[in-house]
């Protein structure tokens, strides 16, 4: 089975892209693949000038420490470090840990008095946010969404799209994922995926700049 | 970050690690018990066969006492010759005394005299059991001790006056105590080495020289061989009987207890593998996620194993303080007197530990092959 078949595009730096579609259209696979996850049988993936395929398991590591964040759906943090610990791990694999800015990372997200929370006494907006902290951390080439307010509720998915408003406004390049066209809307560019293929372009519905 | 990343998976998974904890903590508490023992056992045993009486003896050349010479000179030797040399060489570890045996008559019966240091009696036998007062004074020719058997057939108790005839000669004492050796000296008279030269008409003359030398079989052998380096025209033999038994005992217990450590090892680390095998289960999504945030599985797995390496020396420090109560104990129930915790075998425990821990970790290894990309996705 194909998850992805003739699929070609490009983005340029600084774009929003929104990836829509059905379930099992091949999303998050393109996702993984961009990611450094999961590597394609064939055809190429290129990332800031890394042909990700052509990386070896340590090259992958490395990619995915300096050029990507990620954002998913599940939050995936750390059950039993704090907020400023899974921040900080992110540097870690980075590079050398700096708990300042781990803590101006989550100060940015509105997470300054949950620095010391664990994921359990944290609502899930408050989870995702810290996600967010942790993508931004490395100050990544591609910050890769997959269906980030997929599990939050109205009031945190406003406070997590107006994140993602911010990042977009600073210039950096994100690729999210959604089933929700009003938050697909939202981006420079949105690419609609049905059975591993790319459905011909359709513009924004309305501007996603800011 | 290291370390908090350690300290918090220590935190964060306590009630799995505990049951880990136990094993180890249990474990090195057997182990360390078992180590102390082991060390203090060979000094526990020598002090035990220590009771068993004199281990050397110091005697005529058989050379000596070739044909040609008369056989009641032969077995004589110059007791300065012998007892001098001794002295200069014996240490605090070592009690001995000279003898002279004479047969006597006492109550128109015949019997062993043994002329000797009889303050001496009690430290070459300490099993002897007495009815009465040991004789504290070397000189002291007017006291003198008495076999158990002797006694019952002469009649005698403590206090009374033992007259013994030697050819024309006569010496007489009054008997100190009684003795109970549960061996041949219960038929024999004890009396003052002077005296029972005097009786004999051999000043300065003796048998034999026994020594009790508070060691263990291997130290004894070599004392042995420096005496009969130093006495060279003496037959200077090891007591076989009571030197092996304890070498052999000593060689039995110390096989049983590496044994026994090697078996608690293995089950500590069977157990540590149980409780990390579980642990590797719940810890697939943290792995999956840790390499999608650029994590080496070196890095990833360093964190695990500085875990239960933490976990093998925390572990195995209580454990080596609880072992040497164990071993205490031990010493009390099993030889009657305490055995003295060991320093060195706590950094030997806590090592044997750390490394049964990480041994039993192994199967942390599975993570390695842990695609984040799956594990992310939930299945």
């Amino acid at each position: 089975m194909c998850a992805l078949d003739g699929v070609s595009f490009g983005i340029e730096e600084g774009e929003w892209i929104a990836i829509m579609g059905p379930s099992g259209s091949g999303k998050t696979t393109l996702i993984n693949i961009l990611g450094g996850l999961e590597t394609p049988t064939s055809g190429k993936a290129i990332v800031d000038g890394v042909d990700v395929g052509r990386l070896d398991e340590g090259g992958l590591t490395r990619f995915r420490a300096e050029k990507i964040g990620f954002v998913f759906q599940q939050f995936h943090l750390v059950s039993y470090l704090t907020a400023i610990e899974n921040v900080m791990l992110a540097q870690y694999f980075h590079s050398t840990t700096d708990e300042k800015e781990a803590q101006q990372a989550l100060e940015r997200v509105g997470l300054a008095d949950r620095l010391e929370h664990l994921p359990s006494q944290m609502s899930g907006g408050e989870q995702q946010r810290v996600a967010v902290a942790r993508a931004l951390i490395n100050h990544p080439k591609l910050i890769l969404a997959d269906e980030p307010t997929g599990n939050l509720d109205e009031a945190n998915e406003k406070i997590v799209i107006d994140l993602l408003r911010e990042l977009h406004a600073e210039r950096r390049t994100i690729l999210m994922v959604t089933h929700a066209p009003s938050i697909g809307s939202l981006a420079d560019r949105r690419i609609d995926f049905s059975h591993g293929h790319v459905v011909p372009s359709i513009p924004a519905l309305t501007p996603g700049r800011p | 970050m290291f370390w908090r990343l350690v300290f918090q998976l220590l935190r964060g998974n306590r009630a799995r690690l505990t049951v880990a904890i136990l094993a180890l903590v249990s474990g090195s508490a057997v182990i360390s018990g078992l180590l102390n023992l082991d060390l203090g056992v060979e000094y526990q045993l020598t002090q035990q066969f220590r009771t068993l009486g004199p281990n050397i003896v110091i005697a005529a050349s058989p050379i000596a006492s070739a044909p040609g010479s008369g056989p009641a000179d032969s077995a004589l030797i110059n007791e300065d010759a012998v007892l001098i040399p001794v002295q200069k060489i014996a240490g605090p570890d070592v009690s001995f005394a000279p003898f002279a045996f004479v047969i006597a008559r006492t109550q128109d019966t015949q019997v062993v005299v043994v002329g000797t240091w009889l303050d001496q009696l009690r430290n070459l036998n300490p099993t002897w059991k007495l009815e009465g007062n040991w004789i504290s004074s070397r000189d002291d020719q007017a006291e003198c001790l008495v076999g158990r058997n002797a006694a019952r057939q002469l009649h005698l108790t403590s206090g009374s006056r033992l007259h013994v005839q030697y050819l024309a000669r006569n010496s007489d004492c009054t008997i100190s105590g009684i003795v109970d050796s549960g061996a041949t000296d219960d038929n024999q008279v004890f009396m003052n080495l002077r005296a029972v030269q005097t009786l004999a008409e051999v000043p300065g003359k003796i048998n034999l020289v026994q020594l009790n030398v508070s060691a263990t079989p291997k130290v004894i052998a070599t004392f042995a061989t420096r005496l009969s380096d130093t006495l060279p025209k003496f037959q200077v033999r090891p007591i076989r009987k009571v030197t092996e038994a304890e070498g052999s005992l000593l060689a039995h217990i110390r096989l049983l207890i590496v044994a026994m450590i090697f078996l608690i090892l293995i089950l500590t680390a069977l157990c540590v593998l149980a409780t990390m095998a579980a642990l590797a289960l719940e810890r697939r999504e943290d792995v999956g996620l840790m390499k999608a945030l650029g994590g080496s599985i070196s890095r990833i797995v360093g964190f695990f194993v500085a875990e239960v390496g933490v976990l093998g020396a925390f572990g195995g420090f209580i454990g080596a303080i609880l072992g040497a109560a164990l071993s205490y104990w031990m010493g009390l129930r099993v030889f009657g007197t305490a055995i003295s915790p060991r320093w060195e075998v706590f950094p030997v425990t806590v090592l044997l530990m750390t490394i049964v821990a990480m041994a039993g970790a192994l199967p942390l290894r599975m993570l390695a092959e842990v695609k984040p990309a799956i594990i992310l996705r939930g299945e």
